[in-house]
């Protein structure tokens, strides 16, 4: 467990609000609201999954992303063409066993290495090392937990074993979403995040909800894409995930 | 069907063709027109300046004039969206905030008392020339009429409509706002112009007489041959 | 750079801006681009759009409505994950609180992504002040910061009044760029030199879009991933969050974040959405290792319970700044503050006083543009006419002329005799001006009117005369 932090100057601070709303301090805990509103819910509500890869798969054209469909037969073969279209490694990979089981070990232990392509596995460990490889590398790739079909929006959590930088120094990126990850869109990701926290405490240090590659508007409104994160990048949906 | 006509100050004075013609439509709609000549202005000027308290006293007068009415009809969104407002002015007010609900709830601007009230889409109106219509901010964002005076215009014989770029942006008049931003005022009203001009248009037709006297005058001042002309004028060619 | 980024005087700063024609090209284009793209993603996309304004309306209220408890549950949350959390109630206190982990850490480099607030306390110019190089990561506010500090003129585009070949002209002098001014190439160059800047940090400050009492967390919402680097790489993290800035739960964080993009952009969601809570987990290898949350009130408790309340529901998204007619003619540097727009003009008088900043509530038509926009339900025109009331009523700044010609309007308007005489006295009084129908050179108050329009002479007959005589004639 991390050390607790400390606060500061936080009575005055919170007395002088009281004050101005012209009532004494609240400080017991108040009831969640019940709002009067609700439109989130509705969006795409009761849509299959079939039907919220197709809203997806029309949104990845507006955020100028490929996106790939296979199933996992095809996985190794489909994510080679897209990291070889990236121009290969070195490649920066999360430390997760799905990567094994959804049969990529071949591909990323034999096949690449042996082909110059230098696949380097997240190890906390190794400390800042990880950063520096990420930094080198061409392509990183992790895999979505949560998939929002209406944004085509990727989510992650960070851990010892999937550090935040993996989706942010390599030039490209790649995301494997796994089909049964989608959802209609934030709203369900936002419910999901709340009932990990209430069932087990905790939050991840950070929660990356990632759309498309980076870009920038602000040079006269035109878009560039490329910015301070990858310039590009892919998904690919898993079928029979 | 009786109408207390709040003719407001800018037709009383400046665009008294625009309250004949108002008349004379609602007459040939069947309507009994009234015109209770103590009104005054509605408070408009000073409100919007932040003089409230002046303001106040005008909008006293006015209830008083008014609230005998059945139906209260002012050719002016914006004016009689003031109507529409004073029960907020006098919000806490134990006598005024009564008088100016009612007030409020029978006031109607022109084409939307038509359209909603007697419910006519087409006042057997004809006119022949090709006009744009500027949809005045006060009239659409804060009275919340969009749709009566185009249904109006739809069925107006001979009328050859084009619809004016930009037509949710301010003309920049905006009451005190356009002599004491004069120069901001002049960008923004020169921005409407050169999109009447783009229609092609030969009238440009409006339902609030302060944005059209903003629009003619600037239009007169450079020399376009454009005309102006309030919504009532046109309903009431025949 | 503090709230206020001019000397000049209100009106020579519109006639710059008047003046400026790239300037003027630039925000017509981006208001008229960025209308289409929000009306796509908000009334078109989304049939009960309506529904979601007023669901972030009831949010924002209710946080208001009970921020001493929010903060309270935010700030103990923090806590618990390790993260230190400051209540600053002014722009000093904020700045030496921050001044004092910089020299904790002996700080040097320092990356900062975009943050309104952090402009507000002018953050920057104390840590320069400590000898700290602080670059800017968000590109616009990078190459403002590059040219002299430029102030920002839009609070989503910072740089919206440059065009390209000022940006290569800057980049040139200023980074040794040799290239074109595509605006590829020079992203590109942006991006090579400031990676630099990100591995080299030692600090990285950010601002809050929303924080979350309920798990002590905050999100950023940026579409360039430079906030995700200035919050990964360095050792140490500051976060400066304007008071009003939370939600209770992910789940109402949720509801704004997809508001904010929304209205902001036009986008569903902007590239990177990051929700950040306390400093790295143990084993963590990025991250920050020390994690500090800076909450500054600076004037807002002020505003807390007035009648301009409603403004503290604004979370930055600028869609109001994209739609008004006014903006778009005269640019952001004409408001002479940070925030421009309908929202500067509310906000800059409550929180940097009137005299600096009370021509803003008049540089309006009072059009609704903005209030017809606000994804929070921001009743920004009827503020900006509260405004003037105050400046009439309380602060007594109005001009002497203006008083008199509105009470001489109060008496007028308000007595049916004294109307009906003046108006009657309006076609002699105004006949040495009139030519034919029109006036063209008007007296007292009509002088501004004629300087750009024509204006009509009194009807010799008046609507009313004609109506009575009408009735007398038994028509």
């Amino acid at each position: 467990m991390a050390k607790i932090g400390t606060i500061h100057n936080r009575d005055s601070f919170l007395n002088k609000i009281s004050k101005s709303l012209n009532r004494p301090r609240l400080t017991g805990p108040i009831p969640r609201p019940e709002w009067k509103y609700q439109p989130q819910h509705e969006v795409f509500k009761g849509a299959s999954p079939d039907e919220l890869l197709d809203i997806m798969k029309v949104h990845c054209q507006k955020i100028h992303t490929n996106l790939y469909e296979t199933d996992l037969k095809g996985l190794p073969d489909v994510l080679n063409e897209v990291v070889e279209g990236y121009g290969g490694g070195p490649v920066v990979i999360s430390k997760d066993e799905r990567f094994s089981e959804w049969g990529l070990d071949s591909l990323l232990k034999k096949e690449w290495p042996s082909r110059d392509m230098a696949v380097f596995e997240w190890d906390y460990t190794l400390g800042d090392e990880n950063v520096r490889r990420a930094e080198q590398a061409n392509v990183g790739i992790t895999i979505s937990e949560i998939t929002l079909a209406e944004s085509a929006t990727v989510v992650l959590f960070s851990d010892k074993d999937h550090g935040r930088t993996i989706n942010f120094l390599p030039a490209t990126s790649i995301m494997l979403i796994p089909k049964s990850t989608l959802v209609p869109r934030f709203t369900q990701a936002a419910v999901k995040m709340r009932e990990i926290h209430q069932q087990t405490g905790r939050v991840a240090s950070c929660i990356n909800f990632i759309t498309g590659p980076s870009n920038s508007a602000d040079i006269e409104l035109n878009l560039v894409v490329g910015v301070h994160g990858p310039i590009k990048a892919s998904y690919i949906v898993i079928h029979d995930l | 069907m009786k109408v207390t006509l709040f003719a407001t100050c800018i037709v009383d004075l400046f665009q008294s063709n625009v309250g004949k013609a108002t008349v004379e439509l609602l007459e040939r709609l069947g309507c009994e027109v009234e015109f209770p000549p103590s009104q005054v202005c509605c408070g408009q000027p000073a409100y919007n300046s932040g003089y409230v308290k002046e303001a106040k006293e005008a909008m006293k007068r006015m209830i008083e004039t008014f609230e005998h009415a059945e139906y209260i009809v002012s050719p002016s969104g914006s004016c009689a969206f003031m109507f529409r407002e004073y029960p907020h002015v006098f919000k806490g007010d134990p006598v005024w905030e009564p008088r100016a609900q009612k007030l409020a709830d029978k006031t109607y601007e022109l084409t939307q008392f038509i359209v909603e009230v007697l419910g006519i889409e087409d006042v057997g109106a004809r006119f022949e020339g090709n006009v744009t219509y500027h949809t005045s901010c006060h009239m659409t964002r804060l009275l919340g009429v969009k749709e009566p005076p185009m249904i109006l215009l739809k069925n107006v014989k001979g009328l050859k409509f084009t619809e004016l770029p930009g037509k949710e942006r301010c003309c920049g008049f905006g009451g005190t706002f356009s002599v004491k931003n004069v120069a901001i005022s002049e960008q923004m009203v020169d921005e409407k112009v050169h999109h009447v001009e783009e229609t092609g248009a030969q009238y440009l037709v409006g339902a609030d007489a302060a944005c059209l006297m903003n629009i003619g005058g600037r239009m007169e001042r450079l020399g376009k041959p454009i005309k102006v002309l309030h919504i009532a004028e046109v309903l009431n060619s025949r | 750079m503090a709230m206020k980024i001019s000397t000049e005087k209100f009106n020579d700063r519109v006639e710059q801006g008047i003046h400026d024609s790239f300037m003027r090209g630039a925000v017509a284009g981006a208001q008229d681009g960025m209308g289409v793209k929000r009306r796509v993603v908000t009334t078109d996309e989304l049939s009960n759009w309506e529904d979601w304004r007023n669901h972030a309306e009831e949010i924002r209220q209710h946080v208001l409505a009970n921020l001493d408890y929010y903060l309270e549950q935010l700030s103990e949350n923090i806590a618990q994950r390790g993260g230190h959390v400051f209540f600053a109630q002014t722009k000093e206190e904020a700045n030496e609180y921050i001044r004092g982990v910089v020299q904790r850490k002996k700080a040097k480099k320092i990356v900062k992504s975009k943050s309104m607030v952090t402009e507000e306390i002018s953050l920057n110019a104390m840590l320069e002040e400590e000898g700290c190089e602080v670059v800017e990561t968000d590109l616009g506010e990078y190459i403002l910061q590059l040219d002299d500090h430029d102030p920002p003129s839009h609070i989503v585009v910072p740089a919206l009044h440059k065009n390209k070949e000022q940006i290569r002209d800057v980049f040139a002098q200023k980074i040794g760029y040799t290239k074109t001014s595509t605006p590829e190439e020079l992203a590109y160059h942006a991006r090579v030199t400031l990676r630099e800047k990100f591995l080299e940090a030692d600090l990285g400050i950010t601002g809050c879009n929303f924080a979350v009492a309920e798990t002590g967390s905050f999100c950023l919402v940026t579409n360039e991933g430079n906030a995700d680097l200035v919050t990964a790489l360095p050792k140490t993290q500051i976060t400066v969050m304007g008071m009003e800035r939370l939600v209770p739960t992910f789940e109402e964080m949720e509801v704004l974040v997809s508001m904010l993009t929304r209205s902001a952009v036009g986008q569903k969601l902007t590239s990177y959405i990051t929700v950040l809570t306390g400093p790295r987990e143990e084993l963590d290898v990025d991250g920050p290792e020390e994690f500090h949350l800076v909450i500054v009130d600076n004037g807002r408790s002020d505003i807390l319970g007035t009648e301009f309340q409603s403004i503290l529901q604004c979370i930055r998204c600028g869609a109001c700044i994209n739609v008004c007619p006014v903006y778009r003619h005269i640019g952001g540097h004409s408001y002479g503050s940070i925030y421009p727009g309908p929202v500067g003009a509310v906000l800059s008088p409550l929180l940097g006083g009137y005299d600096d900043f009370k021509e803003l509530p008049y540089a309006s038509t009072l059009c609704g543009a903005c209030t017809e926009v606000c994804p929070v339900k921001i009743p920004l025109h009827q503020l900006l006419h509260k405004h003037r009331q105050v400046i009439v009523e309380k602060e007594g700044k109005a001009p002497f002329s203006e008083k008199m010609l509105m009470k001489a309007f109060g008496l007028g308007a308000a007595s049916p005799a004294l109307y009906n005489m003046g108006s009657k006295m309006a076609p002699v009084a105004m006949n040495p001006f009139t030519v034919g129908d029109k006036i063209s050179k008007g007296p007292g108050p009509l002088k501004a009117w004629t300087e750009i329009r024509e204006f009509p002479a009194p009807n010799k007959e008046r609507f009313r005369d004609w109506f009575k005589n009408r009735e007398k004639g038994g028509e």
